[in-house]
């Protein structure tokens, strides 16, 4: 028999496993150390908001009956949403509003972004220039484009008349409140986009393309072939952020129309607004607010889905 | 024809007038804003505008006459400050976990901490006041600063994770090596090394903070209201004070844009990072 079976020895090596199990345990722990706080407060601050809302999507609260109880009406607040013509109206806004100003600030986001990927004079504080407007408090810019969209007053409509043409009531009229809004929004966050972008492009590798110049590829081909497809996380990134906020954009449009016209510009946020705190159909407004949560999480799955397709 | 050289400079010539034009379209509606709270009440609204004036500074006067400006700056400024630190905080502990471990699930767990950053303020609002108000928290700052806590914790966590993954795992391993655990290494390696990151991600989360409106204007009232919400209250039934608006805006703005001008190269860097590496 060998030394090692000593009882001494055995005991030794008992304790080393252990603590070599310890270790391992700890290893596989470690990560939630770091990580867990962050998600344990998020999760302590909307539980409640959550769970609340979502029994309230089943309960008719309204501020003059509540005192007698909040009856359970099941999902009779989502049945009558959908029956609710100024709901699918606030659905087709905020629709609307998302798919065009996204889209215009793709296009122009792009072609800012593909302008600045150049040796300018200047980069730093261009960027810097072009940065200000995303960085701006939103109400200061609603009340800030109010003055310049002034019918009467406004110098948009005054230079507008210089150059002989007519004067647009810009926030007051139901067919031009809302590409109005959306004009704000592109002027607000196109920066973001485009310098998201040229962060992305200038994370390229040069080589595709120096091999597609050799190739002889047009401006076109090289942009469409090599450009795109590299750029496509990038892409992916910014249209999450910026799906994100327009879905639910409230204080830019609520200081510059809230929500009028005649509801041209009054989005999903605008409109659970309008239910929550000025009707206090409190019920109806969670069901509501529920409906967008679902909305937009379906929304960013896909996107989610394939960013996360794209790291393995 | 025209010889490539001559074509190149035409090319760029064209690239900075786009450019230019560009720059001058981002800065124009802050200018006027800058211009028109220095504007004589009488020229705010003068057709056809006036651009040449003796500048005044009743507006700030007017703004800061009632004496409550300040208080309403200062709770901006703590509510913000409060906010970042905490966020900060928790937000590296978590990206530095992101960025350095490999375990199942990740990447759900880095999406899923972005929802609380997707949910539409106004969804969770009701249930917050209601809480709020139970806990008799209803015009405090800290009811703001826990609110604020919901959309500053997720951004935090998404830009460290991508400013700690841009520090090479070598430096700390061989800290390690060398005795350090790994919380210390976290300390005396990562966090100096991610600072730029970390101011970067301080600024951003100070400045939604310091813009928020929604949760402001609902969950505060006299006490602990915030810029944003006094700056509306400077539309009266009766009348909008547009010069008074002008000048406000203008303070509250400034802070923004300084922060902004300095931050910038990392702010949008943090901003792509996160999701693409990490």
């Amino acid at each position: 028999m060998s030394v090692a079976n000593t009882p001494v020895e055995q005991t030794t090596s008992t304790a080393v496993a252990r603590h070599r199990a310890r270790k391992h345990f700890f290893r596989r722990i470690e990560p939630a150390l770091y990580i867990s706080p962050a998600f344990l407060v998020l999760a302590a601050i909307l539980i409640y908001p959550l769970g609340y809302s979502f029994w309230l999507s089943f309960h008719q609260w309204l501020l003059r009956s509540f005192r007698q109880g909040v009856p359970f009406i099941g999902i009779k607040n989502y049945l009558d949403l959908f029956t609710n013509p100024d709901f699918l109206n606030s659905l087709r806004i905020t629709f609307t509003f998302v798919f065009f100003a996204v889209g215009i600030e793709f296009v122009l986001g792009m072609g800012l972004a593909l302008l600045l990927n150049h040796d300018l004079h200047g980069k730093g504080m261009i960027r810097s220039l072009i940065l200000l407007p995303m960085m701006c408090t939103n109400v200061v810019i609603g009340l800030t484009f109010r003055l310049l969209l002034n019918y009467q007053y406004g110098i948009v409509n005054y230079y507008l008349g210089a150059v002989g043409l007519h004067s647009i009531e810009w926030l007051s009229k139901p067919g031009v409140a809302l590409p109005a809004v959306i004009l704000v929004d592109v002027w607000n966050t196109t920066s973001f986009v485009a310098l998201l972008l040229l962060a992305g492009l200038q994370s390229m590798p040069e080589e595709p393309f120096e091999a597609a110049r050799i190739d002889g590829a047009s401006a076109m081909q090289t942009f469409y072939y090599l450009t795109l497809p590299l750029l496509r996380p990038t892409i992916l990134v910014a249209l999450l952020w910026r799906l994100i906020d327009t879905f639910r954009i409230f204080d830019v449009i609520y200081l510059l129309t809230a929500g009028g016209p005649a509801r041209a510009t009054e989005t999903v946020s605008i409109y659970v607004y309008r239910y929550g705190f000025q009707s206090f159909n409190l019920g109806f407004a969670s069901a509501a607010s529920f409906i967008m949560i679902a909305i937009m999480i379906g929304i960013a799955a896909v996107l989610a889905r394939s960013i996360g397709r794209q790291e393995q | 024809m025209l010889q490539p050289r001559q074509t190149r400079s035409i090319r760029m010539f064209l690239i900075y007038l786009v450019i230019i034009l560009a720059v001058l379209l981002s800065i124009f509606p802050i200018l006027y804003l800058l211009i028109t709270s220095f504007k004589p009440a009488d020229l705010t609204f003068a057709v056809p505008p006036v651009w040449i004036f003796h500048p005044t500074l009743q507006n700030y006067f007017d703004v800061f006459a009632g004496g409550t400006f300040n208080k309403y700056f200062m709770n901006s400024v703590i509510v913000a400050l409060s906010t970042t630190a905490i966020a900060l905080t928790l937000g590296s502990f978590a990206g530095y976990g992101f960025a350095r471990f490999q375990f199942r699930g990740k990447t759900w767990m880095m999406l899923s901490s972005l929802i609380p950053q997707m949910l539409p303020p106004i969804t969770i609002i009701v249930p917050l006041y209601v809480l709020f108000n139970s806990m008799k928290l209803i015009d405090t700052q800290l009811a703001l600063i826990i609110s604020y806590l919901t959309f500053s914790i997720p951004l935090s966590i998404w830009m460290m994770t991508g400013f700690f993954a841009d520090v090479p795992p070598e430096l700390e391993e061989s800290a390690m090596i060398d005795g350090c655990t790994r919380m210390g290494a976290f300390f005396r390696v990562n966090l100096p090394i991610a600072a730029p990151g970390l101011a970067a991600t301080a600024i951003l989360s100070f400045i939604y903070c310091w813009n928020e409106f929604l949760y402001a204007v609902i969950l505060t009232g006299r006490d602990a209201r915030t810029l944003p919400v006094t700056i509306t209250s400077f539309m009266t039934n009766k009348a909008i004070l547009w010069g008074r608006i002008a000048a406000s805006g203008s303070l509250i703005l400034v802070p923004v844009l300084i922060f902004a001008l300095l931050a910038q190269r990392y702010l949008v860097r943090g901003l792509s990072r996160g999701a693409v590496k990490g």
